[in-house]
């Protein structure tokens, strides 16, 4: 007992209790702040994220608190020693009688840390017990699912850019879908469940699960456990912890309907899935509110406006007994110094402009979600998911459509005409391409997301590469080697270097093979006064020309041939080569089918940088 | 009879997992399952799958040529079994609030299953 009381004396004692008491004012006016927000916003992505941002504030302000706190503490403690000045130090008469009871509360302030802290514990061991049970749930009475819908689930995980792999796991003892993990993770289907429903409502229960692994529910969620094990005392933080969960269904319901397009067949499979479960024993549980109830609503019927809940009525009635106690103790203790200066006006300064605190917020969380409207998948489709494969012509035709079933269609299209079994129903380009944006945000995001980097870029573009080289000192750089790469190339070199060591690794091409590498529509200009080359081309005799370029000019130096033959709509092939010197011809050999083209050659030397270049119409017959 | 099923082991719970998934299985199918998530040898499965039939955890077909084993019990069978257990209480319980997935911890009542089909009958009336 006398150990308990010789720590509650402590300055870290004292300064638990001041933020503990602090915090119940700030998470009222962060709770006020956020049912306002949630007030004016209407997508599910921005109530999200106004939540969350809601939950950091009150995290970030317990902590500046308690920092700010102490540091008063310590000037403090360098007087007298003791917990507060005497009281008696500044004892006028009249005073004498009210000074003891606000010295008696702030006496009482620190008992509350132990109390505190034993709360902490228990919130925290049951977040590791669940963590625990998880796990369990995770391993036993388990087992894989049928191969077909490890591999559904893989071909929905490549469509919504999920860069782990996921298992598909069935269990006789989870009662609901669930994922379980966050560096592996698993979904569990209840056993049965896969076969019971029609395939596109488990389709569909997928999609909603790799929703949440996408958008890192999981982690966010144990952190959420973390926060409201710290702050478990205050009505705010279970609230907003409840509108988290909620708006992270809303969120993974949307991914759903976007992807498959149909609401009703969605909020159907939600209630088949419910149904499937059985049904409560106990109807006392109901009177809280079916969520399913109102997910489904909010799917079909239009979002419900802002609910009025009770909890930040019960916030504003915190707030203002914290305020005016806080008040009445600053004036009754005005004489002598209060122990914990911020009090009253860190108290009145955020609570009296309250105006333009919501606004920023509201801007922030606005901020957060501001591509959600604009963000369709279709516009997401052609500057994410085909950037760099689509063709100028098939870009601009997919703008200029109107309807979403013209652009279904087009997509339909656009993947057909690439694929190399038009007769199947695997479309291997597709699914080749999306398993590169996959790999590239994987193993190249740094900073930006991986399809993003250059390293992706080229990836993606021209997949993995014959030979990588990696060099860790004395820059990390790495040397990619492409044998051949169509339309560009042979023995291809590309160089990544990363000087800055951030890991983004950036392409070291000079600019002219940069351009040809980046878009193949892209030749630089070369002008009027640009010298020739003396290139020629000559016709051969099945469907080809030779091109050749004299070189004995350049003696013993190193130069680049940049070339490309341009037919009426594209380029049909571009070359890129390297010769050293001395050598008297650059030759190439170029196969195309008949038609009118034009040869376009720069040959740059390597050490004088001096350019040459032609410009050749020709026709094939 | 069925009352007195010893309850089952984590080996045998996952054995019959794969039964309850995959009804009427042959051995090698209930081994090809088992391996998908670690290796096994086929004897081990084939020796556990008898064990499990002389418990009365899972039943074996004679009519066929090949050994197909079907469990004993319905799924709801091991619900029940294991009602007791440390995990399935903490499911209902604490571990509500870590799992994240497409339905609520909690199950719906009646009055809310009715609800949600008379939402999606409106809807539907509505789009036609």
């Amino acid at each position: 007992m006398s150990l308990l009381e010789i720590w509650v004396r402590t300055p870290a004692a004292t300064a638990l209790g001041w933020t503990l008491a602090h915090s119940l004012w700030e998470g009222a006016l962060v709770a006020l702040l956020l049912a306002a927000a949630l007030g004016a916003l209407r997508s599910a992505r921005a109530r999200y994220a106004a939540a969350c941002v809601a939950m950091l504030a009150l995290l970030g302000g317990f902590c500046v608190m308690f920092q700010h706190v102490s540091a008063e503490q310590r000037m403090q403690g360098a007087g007298p020693g003791l917990l507060q000045p005497a009281p008696a130090d500044l004892g006028d008469g009249p005073m004498v009688s009210k000074v003891p009871a606000r010295w008696r509360a702030a006496d009482y302030l620190p008992w509350l840390a132990p109390f505190w802290m034993a709360g902490v514990l228990f919130f925290q061991l049951r977040g590791v017990a669940s963590c625990m049970v998880a796990r369990r749930l995770g391993r036993r009475g388990v087992c894989a699912a049928a191969g077909f819908w490890q591999e559904r689930l893989d071909t929905f995980a490549a469509r919504l850019r999920v860069s782990r792999p996921v298992a598909l796991l069935e269990s006789c003892l989870a009662e609901v879908p669930v994922v379980i993990g966050y560096v592996r993770p698993v979904i569990l289907m209840p056993v049965g469940l896969l076969t019971g429903l029609p395939a596109a409502q488990v389709e569909s229960i997928l999609l909603h699960e790799l929703a949440h692994i996408r958008r890192h529910d999981y982690l966010v969620n144990l952190l959420q456990i973390v926060v409201e094990s710290l702050v478990f005392y205050h009505p705010a933080v279970w609230w907003i912890s409840g509108v988290i969960r909620a708006e992270r269904e809303n969120c993974c319901d949307d991914v759903v309907v976007a992807t498959q397009g149909d609401r009703l067949a969605y909020a159907a499979a939600l209630t088949a899935l419910e149904e499937n479960r059985g049904v409560a024993r106990q109807a006392v549980l109901a009177a809280t509110g079916g969520s399913l109830v109102k997910r489904v609503r909010r799917l079909l019927v239009q979002p419900e406006g802002p609910r009025a809940t009770l909890t930040p009525v019960f916030s504003a009635a915190i707030l203002t007994i914290t305020v005016t106690a806080a008040m009445a103790a600053w004036q009754t203790s005005a004489p002598p110094r209060p122990p914990a200066p911020p009090v009253p006006p860190a108290a009145i300064a955020p609570a009296a402009p309250p105006a333009p605190v919501p606004a920023r917020l509201l801007a922030q969380a606005q901020q957060a979600a501001a591509p959600a409207p604009e963000v369709t998948p279709y516009t997401k489709w052609v500057s994410e998911d085909v950037a760099y494969i689509i063709t100028d012509a098939e870009r601009a035709a997919f703008k200029a459509l109107q309807s979403n079933e013209e652009r279904e269609h087009f997509i339909e299209q656009f993947w057909l005409r690439r694929d190399p079994t038009p007769g199947t129903v695997e479309n291997e380009f597709k699914e080749e391409h999306y398993r590169r944006i996959a790999y590239a945000n994987e193993h190249y995001a740094s900073g930006i997301p991986g399809w993003k980097t250059d390293r992706g870029r080229i990836y993606i573009t021209y997949g993995p590469p014959d030979q990588k080289e990696s060099h860790p000192t004395p820059v990390p750089s790495e040397q990619w080697l492409y044998q051949l790469i169509a339309g560009v190339g042979t023995n291809v070199v590309i160089e990544f270097v990363d000087p800055d060591r951030t890991g983004e690794y950036r392409m070291t091409a000079d600019p002219l093979q940069f351009a040809l590498l980046r878009a193949p529509g892209d030749w630089p200009a070369t002008n009027a006064a640009t010298p020739k080359a003396g290139a020629t081309v000559q016709p051969m005799i099945p469907g080809g020309i030779l091109i050749s370029v004299p070189l004995s000019d350049y003696g013993n130096h190193k130069v680049t041939v940049y070339g490309r033959v341009v037919g009426k709509e594209r380029n049909v092939q571009v070359f890129l080569d390297s010769i050293q010197g001395p050598a008297p011809l650059y030759t190439k050999v170029v196969q195309i089918p008949a038609g009118s083209y034009r040869m376009e050659i720069v040959v740059k030397d390597t050490t004088t940088l001096t350019l040459t270049g032609d410009s050749i119409e020709f026709e094939v017959k | 009879m069925a009352e007195k099923l010893p309850r089952p082991t984590d080996a045998e719970l996952e054995i019959l997992t794969v039964l309850w998934s995959r009804g009427p299985t042959t051995v090698r199918e209930v081994h090809a399952c088992v391996c998908a998530r670690k290796p096994t040898q086929y004897t081990t499965v084939l020796k556990m799958l008898q064990i499990m039939a002389e418990k009365g955890l899972v039943r074996r077909d004679e009519k066929q040529r090949a050994h197909i084993y079907r469990a004993a019990q319905p799924r709801e069978w091991t619900q029940r079994q294991l009602a007791g257990d440390l995990l399935r209480r903490a499911f209902d319980g604490s571990a509500r609030s870590l799992l994240v997935g497409a339905l609520s911890a909690r199950k719906a009542s009646k009055e809310e299953l009715s609800e949600l089909h008379r939402l999606l009958e409106e809807y539907e009336k509505g789009t036609r």
